[in-house]
């Protein structure tokens, strides 16, 4: 019988500094992991514990893995602090990922705040793979400060992949080195580019800004089946075993951590 | 069925020790509760009951131990958990109705579906289950508003109840049905009356409970009123005595709940799992501080809904079988009938 709660040896071989908060670090398992997008993995700093992240890599590559985290908390304090050469430890992948075979031919907004451009970013590989597949793509990507916007350097790139991809960006406070829009991430959901009806919608961030990012699809005409959530909760076992991570009577690490908010929406407090 | 006299029972046990460690439920003297104890000799320890009611520890504990490892880090290949690496198996008597339907509903969980916990499988695969008769109720006890009984009706091996100088046996699985013709000399024909004497016993251990719970709402009348309630005052209320202890969830039968964390151990780590309560503030808390019921008003809800709400959703049952150890266990005195009964009458009113 297998161990799931057996960690998968992994070497740390790089680390990227995205923003002052959130690196990159680029993983290489021991054995190859094929995850979907939108699924999460536990990854563990040996003694420290383990905490649930999603990839920011493209998930058709299975050898190496990156996983972009914000520093907050004892498990990610501890990460900033590892250099390359260091072992950590992978469990999964865990969890249902992005629906995406909803998403061909429709178009696709894609909404992502501050650490939560991180899957979102993965999400996007998945999708780059095949940009004819889907009407539209359109990326809203939003940061506290010009600095805190990860993944710049590869934004033109990722426009001139296909015509039908769009990508707007937007800081919460003008800042001098910033002569783009400023807002929150939702003012940039006034004039969408979208077919509204024909559109699926998916969104990652923190949990207030999931908040003000669905009333703002609902005001726009998206009805809650078109809007998916990546929602944030403790997920330890990965399982649905544990107990900790629910939404409701769901639990996210089996039935999310994206959720369509057609299935949360009647749940108290959803966004805490 | 089969008959078996009290010395002859004691002999098949001695004879099933063999097979795993055997744990009966003892008397204590000065509290009058029964408790589970490893038998490593015998005769049987003085105060060995095998009627009474259930004891104050439940089935889950041995498939779900209270802390134990699960892991060690790096090291090649370990992933593979070999059975022999585990227990040797258990030999469970006196358990009653209330927690083989409590088994049933955690076996759901942690040993069905998609993924399936290793460690809590081979215990259960490794557990003979000899389960008894309840003889009497707690104040406590409330089986019969849950669907369940004060007796075994599914999930042992073997089951007893007390008449005359013995014991009346029902196998209940393949294995209980060896270990009867394996020891065929030591069970007899069932005397003609003693199946009535035993009828007649549980009729009355369930016109007690009967008694005992008529004001209180049956389960299956909960869960709907129970949708209602959610922002009700009744919570805050129920929250004010409540001192989060977690007592209510570790004395569960069927909270499943556990905490994964590492711990360094000379050169290697250890990943070890202990029960968790989701009662106390710390449960759900995110890195960053977040916790999505910040209140111990939200967190006292979250036990009833989660049994009586979230889980009929998401495994088709309620997860309360009426065992009672949480009214006995809370040291602020909340009584799970008594919070339905508010609320099923709050909500109709």
């Amino acid at each position: 019988m297998k161990n799931p709660y057996y960690p998968i040896d992994t070497i740390l071989e790089d680390v990227i500094s995205e923003t002052p908060t959130i690196k990159t670090f680029c993983l290489k398992p021991a054995k190859p992991i094929k995850f979907k997008a939108g699924q999460f993995m536990q990854l563990t700093v040996p003694g420290v514990g383990e905490a649930p992240f999603t990839p920011s890599s493209d998930p058709n590559i299975e050898e190496k893995m990156e996983i972009s985290i914000l520093k907050t908390g004892k498990v990610t304090d501890a990460l900033h602090e590892l250099k390359p050469g260091a072992v950590v430890g992978l469990r999964g992948p865990f969890g249902k990922g992005y629906p995406l075979e909803k998403l061909a031919g429709k178009d696709v907004l894609v909404v992502g705040g501050g650490v939560g451009l991180a899957p979102m970013r993965s999400l996007l590989y998945a999708l780059f793979n095949d940009p004819s597949k889907y009407k539209k793509i359109e990326i809203k990507f939003g940061a506290r400060e010009p600095a805190e916007l990860s993944f710049r350097r590869q934004y033109k790139e990722w426009e001139g992949l296909a015509s039908n991809i769009s990508l707007k960006t937007t800081i919460d406070v003008a800042h001098p080195d910033w002569d783009g829009h400023v807002g929150l991430v939702t003012t940039l959901l006034d004039d969408l580019d979208v077919s509204v009806p024909e559109s699926y919608a998916l969104s990652c961030g923190p949990e207030i800004m999931l908040k003000f990012v669905t009333l703002k699809l609902l005001e726009v005409g998206f009805t809650p089946p078109q809007i998916y959530l990546s929602m944030n909760r403790k997920m330890s076992c990965g399982m649905g075993k544990c107990g900790r991570c629910n939404v409701g009577h769901y639990y996210l690490c089996v039935d999310g951590p994206d959720m369509c908010y057609d299935k949360i929406k009647d749940v108290p407090n959803v966004f805490g | 069925m089969r008959f078996i006299d009290s010395t002859d029972f004691e002999k098949l046990l001695k004879k099933l020790s063999a097979e795993g460690e055997l744990f009966v439920p003892v008397k204590e003297e000065d509290t009058g509760k029964l408790h589970m104890r490893r038998v490593e000799s015998f005769p049987l320890p003085d105060g060995t009951v095998f009627d009474g009611f259930r004891a104050v520890e439940t089935l889950k504990g041995f498939a779900q131990h209270l802390r134990f490892e699960v892991a060690q880090y790096p090291s090649e290949e370990k992933d593979e958990l070999k059975p022999e690496d585990s227990f040797p198996g258990y030999v469970i008597v006196g358990a009653k109705g209330c927690d083989l339907k409590a088994m049933e509903l955690v076996d759901s969980v942690q040993a069905e579906g998609d993924y399936i916990d290793p460690f809590y499988k081979i215990r259960r695969d490794r557990m003979l289950v000899i389960a008894s008769d309840c003889s009497e109720c707690s104040e406590s006890c409330f089986c019969n508003l849950t669907g369940s009984n004060p007796w075994p009706e599914k999930g042992y091996d073997l089951a007893i109840a007390k008449v005359a100088s013995g014991f009346l046996v029902e196998e209940g699985s393949e294995r209980g049905a060896g270990i009867i013709e394996e020891n065929g000399g030591l069970f007899s024909e069932v005397r003609e009356g003693l199946e009535k004497t035993r009828d007649e016993n549980r009729k009355k251990v369930l016109s007690q409970l009967k008694a005992n719970n008529k004001s209180y709402p049956e389960s299956a009348e909960v869960t709907e009123p129970l949708r209602k309630m959610l922002n009700d005052e009744i919570w805050t209320e129920e929250a004010s005595r409540c001192v989060e202890c977690g007592a209510c969830t570790n004395i569960c039968p069927t909270c499943y709940c556990f905490l994964l964390f590492d711990q360094k151990d000379g050169e290697q780590y250890k990943r070890i799992m202990s029960w968790d309560s989701c009662q106390v503030s710390g449960y759900s808390r995110m890195a960053g501080m977040g916790t999505p019921r910040p209140r111990l008003s939200d967190r006292v809800k979250h036990r009833f809904y989660h049994k009586y709400d979230y889980l009929p959703l998401s495994h088709n049952a309620v997860f309360c079988t009426g065992c009672g150890r949480c009214i006995d266990a809370c040291s602020a005195s909340i009584d799970m009938r008594e919070v339905f009964s508010k609320v099923v009458t709050k909500a109709t009113r």
